[in-house]
C-alpha cells in the first residue's frame, strides 16, 4: 500500500506543488528506465559476445596444447624452452575508457609489435613450433577481449541493480505516494466545496425563515 | 526556483545530476575518421576529462565502408541521442557520410528526417553490436 505523504496544510498551492512534484517524478522515472533498458540491451549483448569469446578461447586452448605437445616431442623440452626464451618479448596493451549509459567500463586493446620474426630460428625449428607461436598469439588477444567483456559484464549488472532499485521506489513508492496525496487533497477539497454549498443552504433558509 | 521545497530540489537535483552523469562521457570535440586514422591509439578527450578509446578493428570496418573523401567528413564518435518516453532513437549525424555508414552497417534503408536518422531498438542492438567505441550515447531529456 503507498504510503501518504505528509503535507503541512491541505491547500491548492500545497496541491500545486504536488503535481508539479509527480511531473518531474514521472520524468526521472521515463529517463531512468530508458537507461535500465540500454544497460540491459548492452549487458545480453556483452554476455553473448562473452560466450562466444570464452568458447573459441577454450578451441584455441585445445588446439594450442596438442601444438605445443607435438613441438616438445618433435624437438624436445629442453630445446624448445629454449627457443621461446629467445622469443620472449614485452607486450603492449592500450587501455581505456567507454561510457555505457553513465557507466565507465574498460576498453583494451592488444597492440601488435610489428616483427618480421618471432625471435626464434627458423631453420632448427619446425613448423609445429610456429603453429604454437602461431596460437598462442591468437590466445593471448582472446584473453585481453575476455577480460574487457568480463570486467564490462560486472560493471553493468553492478550498474542495473542499482538502477533497478531506483526505479522501483519511483515506481511502487514515490509515485503512488504523491497520487494518493493528490487524490486525498482533491477529495477534501471537494468535501469542503460540499460543506460550503451545504452551509450556504442552511444560511438561506435560516435567512427565509426570519 | 523561488518557494520550492526541499523535496523539490531533491528531486530536480537528482535529474539534473542524472542527466550530468550520464552525458559525462561526451566528446569535447569529435575527430574525423581520417584524423584518427593516422594516430598510435585513436581516441578523443570526453568533457569529464576521461580518454574514450577508440579500437583499431572498427575504424578499420568504418575505412573499408567509405571511401578516402568521405573518411575526412566522417566525424567520430557518433552520436546516438535516447528520448525518454519514445521507443526510438535518434542517430544524429549532420551530412550524408554518417548516413550512407549506418545504412551500411544496417543494410537497409533509413528514415532520415532533417540531420537524424531514426533508428529502432533492434536497429540500435545492431549498430552498437558492430559500432561498440565509434558511436556513444547521448540522453535528453526536458526539464
Amino acid at each position: 500500500m503507498s504510503q501518504l505523504i505528509k503535507v503541512t496544510r491541505p491547500t491548492k498551492i500545497e496541491l500545486i506543488k504536488l503535481r508539479r512534484r509527480l511531473t518531474l517524478a514521472s520524468k526521472i522515472q521515463k529517463l531512468i528506465k530508458d537507461r535500465v533498458s540500454i544497460l540491459v540491451m548492452e549487458f545480453l549483448q556483452i554476455a553473448g559476445q562473452t560466450v562466444e569469446v570464452k568458447r573459441g578461447l577454450l578451441d584455441d586452448f585445445s588446439a594450442l596444447y596438442k601444438a605445443l605437445s607435438l613441438a616438445a616431442g618433435y624437438h624436445g623440452y629442453i630445446a624448445l624452452e629454449k627457443e621461446f626464451t629467445a622469443s620472449e618479448g614485452g607486450l603492449e596493451i592500450a587501455a581505456g575508457l567507454r561510457n555505457i549509459g553513465g557507466v565507465k567500463i574498460p576498453a583494451f586493446e592488444l597492440k601488435k609489435t610489428k616483427q618480421a620474426l618471432r625471435g626464434y630460428s627458423l631453420i632448427d625449428t619446425s613448423s609445429w613450433l610456429d603453429r604454437t607461436a602461431e596460437l598462442s598469439e591468437k590466445c593471448l588477444e582472446a584473453i585481453v577481449e575476455l577480460a574487457e567483456l568480463q570486467r564490462s559484464m560486472a560493471k553493468l549488472g553492478m550498474e542495473i541493480n542499482r538502477t533497478k532499485r531506483i526505479v522501483n521506489a519511483l515506481e511502487y513508492l514515490i509515485i503512488p505516494g504523491l497520487q494518493a496525496t493528490i487524490k486525498y487533497l482533491n477529495m477534501k477539497f471537494e468535501e469542503r466545496d460540499r460543506e460550503e454549498k451545504s452551509r450556504l443552504k442552511r444560511v438561506k433558509v435560516l435567512l427565509e425563515r426570519k | 526556483m523561488s518557494g520550492e521545497l526541499p523535496y523539490d530540489r531533491v528531486l530536480r537535483e537528482y535529474l539534473t545530476g542524472e542527466l550530468r552523469v550520464l552525458n559525462a562521457h561526451l566528446p569535447g570535440k569529435q575527430k574525423s575518421l581520417a584524423d584518427l586514422w593516422d594516430e598510435e591509439y585513436p581516441h578523443v578527450l570526453c568533457n569529464d576529462g576521461s580518454v574514450h578509446l577508440f579500437k583499431q578493428k572498427e575504424l578499420r570496418y568504418l575505412a573499408s565502408l567509405i571511401d578516402s573523401d568521405e573518411q575526412k567528413a566522417l566525424m567520430l564518435p557518433i552520436l546516438i541521442e535516447v528520448n525518454t518516453g519514445r521507443g526510438e532513437m535518434a542517430v544524429l549525424c549532420p551530412g550524408v557520410v554518417g548516413e550512407k555508414v549506418i545504412q551500411k552497417v544496417l543494410d537497409m534503408p533509413l528514415d532520415v528526417r532533417g540531420e537524424r536518422i531514426t533508428l529502432y531498438r533492434p536497429q540500435l542492438a545492431l549498430v552498437r553490436k558492430r559500432l561498440k567505441t565509434t558511436t556513444q550515447y547521448v540522453f535528453s531529456a526536458q526539464l
